[in-house]
């Protein structure tokens, strides 16, 4: 049984393209079949955090012009056997693809992949409308501040409306642990009045995402890392794994330890 | 001076003048020269030769119509992709090749290849 999958938020640059690849990349990793679909046209980024810019020939306008077939525009990783991505084109706008088109493509995808995982645009708007129209599911990922809550409630909303969505998940992007503790920014009890979606998991603010992100390398492969370790128990709770949110007091590190023990914290 | 072009001399030639930025996108039945960089992103596609005269970072398809001929001029050639005709080359993964000098891609006995321009050379520059 397939799944088809929307990652979306409203407001841009809090981190739908990092959690579409990462949430492939650990799904393929448990060895499940994964294509993730960018429905950015005009502004793609998926392949490049995938590090799969250099190979795209073919794109999804390509395949909706009939210009080549569906297989011939995935991408496969070189990491993982079982994941791919189909790119969008980036010198077109929005218009090269229609709801009906999204719809086409997802009923084909789903017939060969486990998953298929699609990077919706920012906005509410064409892009948006047809990003979500062939999905089934949503995943809606927001930051720590009110306007980008606000804009996921409203997008909450419009999943209903427009796509018959229902109970979307949440997922909290940068959550930075210390000003949560010194009441600077807004806790997960906060988001949870407003939203009142099911909480999926939270990728704390770290450095390792940016890194990972230019190299190509999405950060769930780096074992070490807490953002990663966040995106595989993310990726467990997909799964239908009852994986206990990770508890972020613990990650600092040994020099503020000793700060704080002799008293200088 | 050796000749580097081998089709596409006596076709018309279009002047793209500056940057082509990320989605902007050139497509010209004879040759097509950029006076400025080329950027990911970017795309030309040309019947004829491609001469960038700044950065090709982005992709350039030259003889696109099937001429195996057709050559990819650039001061820096750093490019995402390189097609000429049916060929198509991409960069090497995780692995970032800085030139110093202008160079040349061709295909030569079935493969895309990069020389040094004007010809004669091998590839010089930072990896």
């Amino acid at each position: 049984m397939s799944e088809v999958i929307v990652v979306t938020s409203g407001k841009g640059g809090v981190g739908k393209t990092t959690v579409t690849a990462n949430i492939g990349c650990g799904l393929a990793m448990l060895g499940h079949k994964v294509v993730l679909v960018d429905a950015d046209t005009g502004l793609r980024n998926l392949d490049v955090v995938l590090g799969m810019e250099n190979r795209i020939v073919f794109d999804l306008t390509d395949v909706i012009e009939e210009k080549c077939r569906l297989r011939q525009a995935l991408i496969k990783d070189r990491r993982f056997e079982e994941l791919f991505m189909l790119p969008t084109a980036q010198t077109k706008d929005k218009s090269a693809v229609t709801a009906k088109d999204m719809q086409n493509i997802c009923a084909q995808l789903r017939e060969h992949f486990d998953y298929v995982i699609i990077d919706c645009p920012a906005g509410i708007e064409q892009g948006f409308q047809s990003a979500v129209a062939g999905a089934e599911k949503a995943i809606v990922v927001t930051v720590p501040e009110v306007a980008a809550v606000r804009d996921a409630d409203r997008v909450v909303g419009l999943l209903e409306a427009k796509a018959e969505i229902h109970d979307p998940k949440l997922i909290i992007n940068r959550l930075r642990v210390q000003m949560v503790q010194r009441g600077d920014m807004m806790t997960l009890e906060d988001m949870h009045d407003i939203l009142g979606l099911e909480l999926l998991g939270v990728i704390p603010d770290d450095e390792r995402v940016v890194v990972a992100t230019n190299r190509g390398e999405p950060v769930v492969t780096d074992e070490d890392s807490i953002s990663g370790r966040a995106f595989r128990h993310i990726v467990r709770r997909m799964l239908g794994e009852p994986v206990p949110l990770m508890n972020f007091d613990h990650r600092e590190g040994f020099l503020s330890r000793l700060r704080k023990i002799m008293g200088l914290g | 001076m050796q000749h580097v072009l081998g089709g596409a001399k006596d076709v018309p030639t279009m002047l793209v003048d500056g940057v082509l930025r990320s989605g902007q996108s050139i497509n010209f039945e004879g040759n097509v020269v950029v006076l400025g960089d080329v950027n990911p992103g970017a795309q030309v596609t040309a019947g004829g030769n491609v001469i960038v005269m700044g950065v090709l970072r982005g992709t350039v398809h030259a003889g696109a119509a099937g001429n195996e001929q057709a050559v990819i001029v650039a001061f820096r050639l750093r490019p995402t992709q390189l097609r000429i005709a049916n060929y198509i080359a991409r960069s090497p993964d995780g692995e970032d090749f800085n030139p110093n000098q202008p160079e040349i891609a061709r295909v030569r006995d079935g493969t895309v290849v990069i020389e040094a321009f004007p010809p004669g050379g091998e590839r010089q520059g930072k990896k």
